[in-house]
Formats: structure tokens, sequence, C-alpha cells
């Protein structure tokens, strides 16, 4: 029983409250956080209304006149695939706003001792408001349903990001800033490229008619160009220099929110407007799609090892971790699809907490570097554990719902290696031996960080405030719930994407 | 069998049969509840840990009537836990059939008498409540692991266990010195977080392999379930082996898990080091139970790859057996001969256990060799594990109590124990003599049916892979000899006479410590004698009651079984064997360790062919070495280069590249914009506009001027104003912009009227 308007609602409470959130946060200044939270809150409940009626595959929608003249439509969906999207990208926002509340006060400190200005109110003013709209650019492109407002959310998402990295990111944040807008933003153009293609053929921006496009001589192209931009959100090997800068330099919640929710949005659009509409066509890119995948996640795992930074570290583990829900899509197979989606929420969740260990980190012990950490464990058990699930739910290792995810991932992956050629089987075999490098380097770091002697300067190191760690102890019991009882997202996520790449085919078959 | 569990809700489903779900349900309940007894104080709390202890005791005893009344349950499911769309759903269920009750009350009686044994052991540890959440969640998972009725729901549980092994491996995870372990210097040395990590990674890597085939019988099964999977084998099997070289891989990379699991060659590398963590966990983790996991999945997996074999004659289906038998022996000699030279007591125990876990996977191979050999071999590896745990775990526990009382890892450090820890000897040289083999022993009973398993199967391989695993008994026993002499006999040490000096008399261990050695040794003892009068009284024969129960389990799965009759001959020809070994492995022993006729070290030293084998032997067959060259420095230097090379010559290259010159041309657009495009059009234009629109409107302008141009720019100024008054720079402009922008299309759609939705 969902509530009338509620999808538009979802949009409109953070968008609304954006600019109050401003205003208040020049009377209020840094506890205008929580007054940041509210919105969030609301929508949250907002989205736990619809679980009844998108269970098992069900969707429901909301549509608005908007152009009319243009045959536009303002239309907003929810179905089994964006569900669980939602809710991750939502109760991530909802947690590391209330998590940044205290750390921005430590980067806002850490940035007046070292200016020697006192921040003024404006800048927790700013950095809530654009935090509001940053969330609402991540929910508008899941919710949407036509291509116009698909890529105006799109760039909605990019614009605050870009802005909370270069305001308030560390290092050299104003290239880092400008080589993350360049990067994603030709991505996005390769993407709009593609979306006008389309609708040079099919006449509506509507992602739905997008399968008018299967069997038009130039629907390799479209989908391609489609996915290069998605792919470059993604960060895929070859594309992926922007983001170990970007997550590693950005203010550390926004590592968090970027680098788990953000890139894997990519992911969740290319099966949108690429893998369900265009089946048939996507289905010829299996092959090398999987080599690129493994490719991705074999490179990113590598990177991750030679980093020393544990911000950079995380970053590249991102990377590698897109080329596990790549190896998903790449299965064009639907456990596969489904298993992608899937590790998008255990990363998303998985590698929040690990940002915000990273950022727990910074702000208690004062480094960056994994060199200069060790023994931690006793001063920070908590931090420890919150490190270890985090760790455990990427790599993969039950009870998490990493477990889950990469057993759909690879299930998918096997089950069109199987029906395809022994080139694929043996990626697939290599692929999985590859998740071997996740243990690896996440166990190394956990040891580096929090086992072995505790050095002599970091004996007053004290544990986070409850602020920063009671957020990351949701996050990873939703890890162990799902993982525990995976059905709360595989009957959302199973029936709808086997019935949407079923009918597919079956209607183009015909 | 009683009839399978239909239409009914969970809840009255565990209350039905609620043993073979609250064994590792309470476990689980009980690690997590540890924080919360500790609020009532630590001794509260380790009583508590042993209650919990106890109700997987009591849930895995209420199975044992099953066994003997052969009605058991079966594959209880309880309810779905993922739906899979046009595909069997996986269910959460228990599978109760002899094998699983024999391993489960195996581990839950076993876990409880080292839980017993560690309240002592660990007695005045700050952390033991961490230390009690990963021992009893171990007993869950572990129990968990053995119960599951599909691979699914078993793979959870093998996780578990290894994440526990992991928390507890590295239990000393400040890594102080004298946690360390290997050496002595100038070899390397290892801190007790390295060691779990590397236990970790180490079954990790098995475990991805088992996955990928249990991606390749899922996908071709289309179920995870163990009894499904047997019922509906004549399908799925022929399938997979339509594809050439698909099955071989398939149980290759199944028996992947398996051999890390129980570090078997070559994955076995990670068990040496675990002895970082408490003895106790050494003794239950390491020794009884987690490492005898791949043995039970194999075990339950084989009647699948044996079908294939003997019924659908494919031949690849045998690769299964081949692998694991050859993995077996191979592991059994090798680990035998590290422990002829180890100088660690706990990782003697620790190849001892490697060894003995190969005569396990030996008999489960040979099983598969020929029709007749199945139950044969099968019986052997569920004997033997059975036996094994119990003595091993009885070692362990005997050998926890030695360190705990002279505080050293190294025999050298050792010696004329006896004389300070009688019970602890007597006890501790009865485990050994059946590790060694020697009758009436449980030991001897079980190794001999491996044996009998490989003669029975008599085939070349089996006969071959029968004289490693007889060779290896000859090196048990004298390496059994060797520990016992240099821990107990002979003189103390330096270091206990150090000890002695400072005022330290090594002592006895404390009753609740030996107490639980006690049971084991006795059961051991019980077991043996029933072994013995078994032979006269085939009814009590422990054997043949495990084949019988074995023999009935795989009757109801439906398999064709060819059970031969045991020739006398073939036991006679197995007993001999295990005579000649115990003299040839015993011989030796007494020259070198007992009489001293032979001064071990002097003739090693002095031999040009034993010197460099010793030194082999003692480096592990150099095996870890260079596994630590190879993947874990190799790679890490690997990506080391990669970064410094691909990462930053390439791609940041590319990327400073594509950002740099957006920035040059950002600046040139700067200078085209304000020399040019400004004075140009801005100025130039503006002013052609101004002052033509002045010259053709003035009238009009008036009026605008008026009414507009006053009106709007006032308000906007001072809104421009406000804004600028908020903030300087750029930002406080983006959002507003943003703002107005996003309100404007928002407000535009939302007065427009609606159509459709809801």
């Amino acid at each position: 029983m969902a509530i009338p308007y509620s999808l538009a609602l979802v949009l409109l409470v953070p968008l609304v409250s954006a600019p109050v959130v401003y205003y208040l946060g020049k009377q209020m200044g840094k506890k205008v956080g929580w007054v940041a939270t509210l919105p969030l809150i609301v929508t949250l409940l907002l989205i736990f209304s619809l679980a009844a009626d998108l269970n098992g595959g069900g969707s429901y929608s909301e549509s608005y006149s908007w152009a009319p003249d243009a045959g536009l439509t303002f239309g907003l969906l929810a179905d089994g695939l964006s569900f669980w999207m939602l809710i991750t990208i939502n109760v991530l926002c909802l947690g590391i706003c209330v998590y940044s509340t205290t750390y921005m006060e430590h980067r806002f400190e850490e940035e007046e001792h070292h200016t020697g200005v006192p921040t003024p109110n404006s800048a927790y003013a700013s950095y809530y408001a654009l935090y509001l709209l940053y969330a609402v650019g991540m929910l508008g492109t899941v919710l949407t349903t036509n291509l116009i407002q698909f890529y105006l959310f799109y760039e909605l998402m990019l614009v605050p990001s870009w802005a909370l990295i270069n305001n308030y990111g560390y290092g050299d944040r104003e290239r880092i800033g400008m080589m993350y807008f360049m990067w994603t933003h030709v991505g996005a153009v390769i993407l709009l490229a593609g979306i006008l293609s389309s609708y040079w053929i099919t006449g509506s921006f509507e992602i739905a008619a997008l399968s008018g496009v299967v069997g038009s001589p130039i629907a390799g192209w479209i989908a391609f160009a489609i996915l290069i931009g998605f792919f470059t959100k993604m960060a895929v090997f070859g594309i992926h220099i922007w983001l170990p800068y970007a997550h590693g330099e950005a203010p550390t919640p926004i590592s968090a929110l970027l680098s788990p929710a953000m890139i894997g949005i990519g992911a969740y659009a290319a099966t949108r407007l690429v893998i369900i509409p265009m089946f048939p066509v996507y289905q010829t890119f299996s092959l090398v799609f999987s080599l690129w995948a493994l490719l991705t996640m074999t490179y990113g795992g590598l990177m991750a090892l030679a980093q020393d930074d544990i911000k950079r570290f995380l970053a590249y583990s991102s990377v590698s971790q897109m080329g596990y829900i790549f190896l998903g899509l790449a299965s064009a197979a639907e456990y596969g699809v489904s298993g992608a989606i899937f590790h998008y929420i255990t990363h998303g969740f998985g590698k929040c907490i690990l940002f915000g260990v990273a950022g727990i980190l910074m702000a208690q012990v004062g480094t960056r570097s994994i060199k200069e950490m060790g023994g931690l464990a006793d001063r920070m058990p908590w931090t420890t554990v919150l490190c270890l699930l985090g760790f455990f739910s990427i790599a993969g290792v039950p009870p998490t719902m990493g477990f889950m995810s990469k057993f759909f991932i690879f299930s998918g992956a096997f089950s069109s290696a199987l029906s395809g050629s022994p080139t694929q089987l043996i990626l697939a075999l290599v692929a999985i031996i590859m998740t071997v490098l996740t243990v690896g380097y996440s166990l190394w770091t956990v040891r580096r960080i929090f086992f072995g002697p505790l050095p002599e300067k970091l004996k007053e190191v004290k544990e986070a405030p409850w602020t920063m760690t009671v957020p990351l102890l949701v996050f990873a019991l939703f890890s162990v719930i799902i993982g525990i009882y995976p059905k709360l997202v595989t009957d959302y996520l199973l029936p709808f994407i086997s019935e949407a790449l079923h009918a597919t085919t079956a209607a183009l078959s015909h | 069998m009683i009839d399978p569990v239909a239409a009914m809700t969970p809840l009255e489903v565990i209350m039905k049969y609620p043993g073979p779900w609250l064994a590792w349900i309470l476990p689980m309940i009980g690690a997590l509840s540890m924080p919360l007894f500790e609020r009532f104080g630590n001794k509260i709390r380790d009583y508590a840990a042993v209650a919990w202890g106890f109700t997987s005791v009591l849930s895995a005893a209420s199975m044992v009537p099953w066994l003997f009344s052969g009605n058991y349950p079966g594959d209880i499911k309880l309810t779905t836990w993922i739906t899979f769309p046009g595909g069997s759903p996986l269910e959460v269920g228990v599978l109760v059939d002899p094998l699983s009750i024999i391993i489960c009350n195996v581990v839950a009686f076993i876990s409880f008498l080292i839980l017993v044994y560690s309240t002592e052991y660990m007695h005045g540890d700050k952390h033991l409540t961490r230390f009690w959440f990963f021992f009893l969640f171990f007993v869950g998972s572990m129990l968990l692991l053995v119960l599951s009725d599909n691979l699914v729901q078993t793979m959870v549980g093998w996780e578990g266990v290894g994440i526990c092994s992991y928390g507890l491996i590295g239990y000393y995870y400040r890594d102080a010195k004298e946690r360390w372990l290997g050496g002595p210097p100038p070899h390397k040395m290892f801190p007790p977080s390295h060691a779990g990590m590397k236990a970790f990674v180490v079954t990790g890597i098995g475990d991805v392999f088992i996955l990928g085939s249990i991606f390749v019988i899922f996908n071709f099964a289309g179920t995870l379930n163990y009894v499904e999977l047997i019922e509906t084998a004549h399908h799925w099997l022929p399938q997979i082996a339509a594809v050439p070289g698909l099955l071989a891989i398939t149980a290759i990379f199944f028996l992947g898990g398996p051999i890390g699991k129980s570090a078997q060659f070559p994955l076995h590398e990670w068990l040496p080091e675990a002895m970082a963590g408490p003895t106790s966990v050494s003794a239950l983790i390491h020794a009884a139970t987690m490492v005898k996991a791949g043995v039970y999945l194999v075990a339950r997996m084989s009647p699948i790859f044996y079908l294939g074999t003997w019924e659908m004659f494919l031949p690849e289906a045998q690769v299964f057996f081949i692998v694991i038998a050859c993995v077996g022996a191979f592991t059994c000699f090798m680990a035998a001969s590290q422990a002829l030279v180890s100088v660690e007591l706990k990782k003697i125990l620790a190849y001892s256990t490697v060894s003995q876990i190969g005569y396990m996977m030996l008999a489960l191979g040979v099983s598969g060799m020929s029709e007749g050999a199945y139950v044969a071999g099968l019986t052997a590896s569920v004997f033997h594990l059975t036996s094994h745990a119990l003595f091993k775990a009885a070692l362990f526990l005997g050998a926890g109590s030695v360190i705990h009382a002279i505080h050293t890892i190294y025999t050298f450090n050792m010696g004329g124990m006896k004389k300070y820890m009688p019970i602890t000897f007597i006890l501790m040289v009865i485990a050994t003599a059946s590790l060694a083999g020697i009758p009436p022993l449980s030991g001897f009973w079980s190794k001999d049916a491996v044996f009998i398993a490989c003669l029975v199967a008599n085939t070349p391989l089996s006969l071959t892979l029968l004289a490693v695993g007889a060779v290896s008994a000859a090196m048990t026993f004298f390496y059994s000899i060797r520990y016992i002499k240099l821990t107990f006999l002979g003189h103390e040490s330096k270091h206990i006479e150090e000890m002695e000096k400072h005022g330290h008399h090594p002592h006895e261990a404390p009753k609740i410590m030996w107490v639980p050695i006690a049971i084991l040794v006795g059961l051991v003892c019980v077991v043996g004698l029933f072994g013995l009068v078994g032979f006269f009284v085939p009814s009590l024969s422990p054997e043949l009651f495990i084949e019988h129960l074995l023999h009935d389990m795989l009757h109801h799965m439906g398999i064709p079984l060819h059970t031969h009759h045991l020739e006398f001959p073939t036991i006679l020809t197995a007993w001999g064997t295990s005579a000649a070994m115990l003299l040839i492995g015993g011989i030796l022993g007494w020259l070198f360790y007992l009489s001293r006729k032979v001064d071990s070290w002097a003739f090693v030293s002095g031999n040009p062919v034993l010197k460099p084998i010793h030194t082999f032997l003692f480096n592990r067959w150099y095996m870890n070495s260079a596994y630590y060259k190879v993947f874990v420095y190799g790679l890490i230097d690997f990506s080391k280069v990669v970064f410094a090379t691909l990462e930053s010559m390439v791609f940041d290259k590319i990327t400073a590249f594509v950002s740099g010159s957006t920035i040059a041309f950002g600046k040139v657009l700067h200078v085209f914009e304000t020399k040019v495009y400004d004075p140009a059009i801005n100025v130039g234009l503006v002013n052609v506009f101004v002052e033509g629109s002045r010259l053709l409107y003035n009238d009009l302008e008036f009026l605008i001027d008026v009414s507009l141009n006053r009106g709007v720019p006032a308000t906007m100024t001072g809104l421009h104003n406000r804004v600028k008054k908020l903030q300087s720079g750029v930002l406080s402009y983006n959002i507003i912009y943003m703002v107005i922008i996003f309100v404007v299309l928002i407000l535009g759609f939302g007065l427009t009227q609606m159509y459709g939705g809801i």
C-alpha cells in the first residue's frame, strides 16, 4: 500500500530541504547535520512503504506531465531492480550523514589548524545542502523512466559531488575535482550520444522504448556508447584512473558514498538501459566484457596490494569490486545480472563501512599511511570488528551478504560459460580463483593496521565516538542479516530480472 | 527412514526434530551471548561457555538412538532460503544420517572436553570473551557444516569455521615475541597474526576451487541438496561428462576445498603455522574437528562419483577418487617425513595430523578404485577420523599441559618431564601408542582398516599407495618415539634447570586439565578393546558397526553396492604390513632415541646423504619458502612494479595530460575571453546594441525602465547581494543556481496537471 505521490516525495523532500538546510546551517553551524538527516529518514520510510507492492516482481510507478509538446513525461518507477538500490543509497546517505556530523567537524578543525581561518557556519551549511542534492541525484537516477530525465539526474549526481570534492577534499583537490568532473562528464557525453542516437531510431525518450533499437544496424554502437558512459562511472580497467584520485582525496564521508553507492549506479544503469531492453544485442558483448571484467578485478586487486595510503587502497579495491559487478553483468545471464545488482548492495554497505573506518582512523590516529599504523585492535576494538566485517562483506565470507552476492555473480558467470565456449569457462575459472586476491589484500591490511605490537606513539589513540561507529554498525548489521536471510533481496531481484530478460527475448523473437 | 517433513511450519519441524537443529543453533547463540555473560563476571562467563558447549553435546547425543534403531530422519527441510525462478529452491535443512550423526557427536563431545580443559588452560587471560565467542561459534559452524543438507549451507559453516580458525590462531594478535612460531633463529619466525591470516588465505584458495566446482554442479543439476544430487545423478552427471574434460575438472576443483581445509598437499602449509593459537585451539580445530571437514565433505560427495564411475561408467568420474588417493598418500608420506625432524612439539603433532588425514583421504580415494572397496574405504576413513580425533585431541591437550608447565615450544628445551608430570606422561604415551598404531589401541584398528581398504581395492595403484602409507606408518612410529623421548624421557634440558634455579618447579597439570585428557585416552582404549573383542564377536566391532551403518545409509540412498566378504588372508596381510612397519620404525626409534646406541644428531650430521635430507625435511621440502617467494613476495613485488609502470607511467600520464590540457585550454579560453571575446562581444556588441536601442526605443525604454528595469533588477540585486553576503566564492552560486533550477523544474511539473500515476 503505497502512499500517494510517494516517489515524487522521495525526490521532493530532500530537494526542498536542501535550501532549508542551507539557511538553517547559516544559523546553526555544525548541528545542521542532524537536520539534514530528517528528510533522509522520511524518504527511507517512503521507500520502505513500497516493499509489499514490489515483492515478487511487482512494480510501482508515477508519471507527471513534463513537456507534453516534446512527448516527455516525468516518470518515476520503483521495481524489483531498483527497490534495494534505493534502500541501499538511502540507508548509506542517512548513516553517512550522521557520520559526517562528527567527521566534518574534525575535517574543519584540521583545516582551521592549517589555514588559521575559523570555519564559517556557511561551510557546514553548504556541505549538507550539497549532500542532500547529491542524494537526490542518486535517488533520481535510479527512479527515472526516461532518458532525458535520466541524463539530468545523472549530471545532478556529478555536480554536487564535484563541488564537495572541490571544496572539502584533501590534497590537490581542485585539480582532482576537475579530473573527476572531466572523466565522468566525458562518459556522460558519450552516453548522451548513445541516447540521442536511440531517439533517432525509436522516436521516444522512454527507457521502455529502448528495445526498439534492437534490429537496427547501429544497435551495437548505441548499446556500446551507452555502456561506455556507464563504464567510465564504474571505472573499469583502462578508464579507472580518475577513481583512486577522486575517492582518495574526497572528504571521507563523500568517498564513502562515491565509492560504493555512486559508481555502482553505473552497473544499475547498464542493466536498466542496455541489458534489459537490448538483451540480444548485449549478449554479443559477453565474452569481451568477461575478459575486461576479469582484467578489472585482477588489476584493481593488484594495485590495492601496492598501496600504502588507506583511502587509495580502498579506492583500488573498489575498482576491483566493480570488476566483480562487471563480471556479473558480462555473464548476460539472469543470475549473473542479479548477482551484479546484489553485489552493488554488498559493496555499498561493505565499502561504506571500510571508508568509514578509514575516516575514523584519519580522525583518531591522524594518518592515512598504513605503514604508520599497527596494533590498533587494542585501542579501537569496535573499529576493528567493523573493519573485519567490512572486509568479510566484500571478500564474500559468510555470514555477510558478500557470500550470497558473489555466489550469484559466479553462478551466472558459470552458467553462461558452460553454455558458451571453453574460453569462457576458463575465464570463469580464472575469475573465481582471482577472488583469493580480495581475501589476501583484505586480511593483510587488517593485520597491518590492527594487529601486531602497538607502536609507542599510538598508545593514546581513542575509540571513535558513537556517531561514527553506530552508523557503520548498522551497515554491518544489514550485511549480516541479508547474508543470513538473502530472500529479503533475492525475492525482489531474481523474479524481476528473470522475467525482464525472458520478456525481452520473447518479445523480440516474435 | 522416517517420512520427510511435509507441510509443517519451521517451528513444528524444530519441535519434532530438535537435536539436529539445536546442536548448531545453541552454540551460536551462546557465542553471541558471551559479551552479555561477561557483565556477570568472568567466572560465570566461563561456566556459561561450558554450559553452552554441553547443550550441543546433549543435542548431538539425542541423535544417537537413531543410529541403533536405523530409523533416522534423513533430510529435514525447514524453510525456503532462496527461491530461484525456474529452478528448485534452495532450502535450509539438515541431513541426519549415520555419517553426519557420527561426526557430529565426535565434534560436539570433543569440543566439550576441550572447553572444560580451556577453562583452566586459558585461566587468567584478559580477553577470554573473545576466545569463548570464537570457540562456541566454531562449534556451531562445524556442526552446521556437518549437518547441513546442501552444499551452500555447508559452505556457510565451512567459512564460519574458517573465520573462527582465523580468529583463534591469531588470538594473540599483539604478536608478543614469546608467541612467535618457527625458528629457532636463524630460521624464520612468524607472529600469530601472520599465521591466522595465512591459514585463512591458504584455505581460501581451496574454497574458491570448490566454489567453482559447485557452480558447475549447480548449473547442470539445478539443485545443491545432497539427497537430490544423488537421486538425480544419473541425469546430470552424464551431461557434465558430455563435455570432454569437464567432469574431471569439476572433480579436481571440488577436491580443492577439502584439500585446503584438511591441509593436504599442495595446500598443507598453513597447518604448521596454525599452531600459533592457544594449544586447546590447536587440539580442537587443527587436530580433532575442523581439519576433518574436508574428509567429511569428500565422503559426503563420494556416492555421486561412485555412481558416476561404477554405474554410469564415466571414466572421468573416477578422477575424483584417484586424485584424492594420490594426494592423501603423498601428503601422508611427506608430512610424516617432516615430523621426523621438527623441533617444535606442537608442530610435530601438526605434521602428524596432516599425515594422518592423508590416511583418511587415501581410504576415501581407494574406495572408488574398485567396485567392492567402496564401503570398506568409506568405513576406514570415518573410523580413522573418529579414532584420530580422540587420540590427537588427547595428544595436543597433553602437549598443551607440558607447554603450559614449562613455557617453551621447543622439544630441545624439554626432556625428563616424566618426573614432573607422571599422569600427563602416561596419558600421552597411550595416545601416542594409538597414533603409532600399536595394537590393540583404536589407532591400530583404524589404520588397519585403511590398509584393508587398499587391499580390497586391489588395483596396482591402490597397492602402490598402500606401500607409501605403510612406509609412513613406520615413520609415524619413529617420530612418536622421538617426541616422547625428547619431551618426557632423558635428562632435563638447560631450560628446565634454569627454571628450577629460579624457583619455578614444573608440576603436574591441574585435575581439570588432565581429566578431559584421561577421558579421551579412556575412549581410545575402549574403542581399541572393542576392536579386539569385535574380532571374535563381530557384533561388537566398532569398525563393523560403522560399516553396517554406512552400508545401510548408502542402501537407502539407492547406491547399488557390491561388498565382498573380507577374506582372512587380506586381514592377515594388513596386520603383517602394520607389524612389519612397527618393527622397522620401532627398531630405528629404539636405536636412535630409547637405547641411545646411536647418537641421532652425530649420525645424521656426519653422513653426507642424511645431512642434506635432514636440511630438506627441516625446511619443509622447501615448499613453504617457495610459496612465499612466488605467491606472497612475488605477487606484492609484481603489483608494485605494475603500479610504478603501467599505472603511474601510462594511465596517470594520460589523465594528467587530459586534465592538464583541459586546464591549459581553459587558460587559453580565458585569455581569449578577456582579450578578445569580452571587449568584442561584451563591450563592443553590447554598446552597439545599447546605443542602437537607445536611439530606437528611447521612449519605450523609459516606460520599461520605470516598470521592469528598476523593479526587477532592484529585486535581483537585493537577492544577489544577499547571496553574496552568505558566502564568498563560487560555491554558493552553484548551490543557489542549482536549487533554483531544480525548484523551478519540480514546480513546473507539479503545477501542470498530473495524469496517470499512482
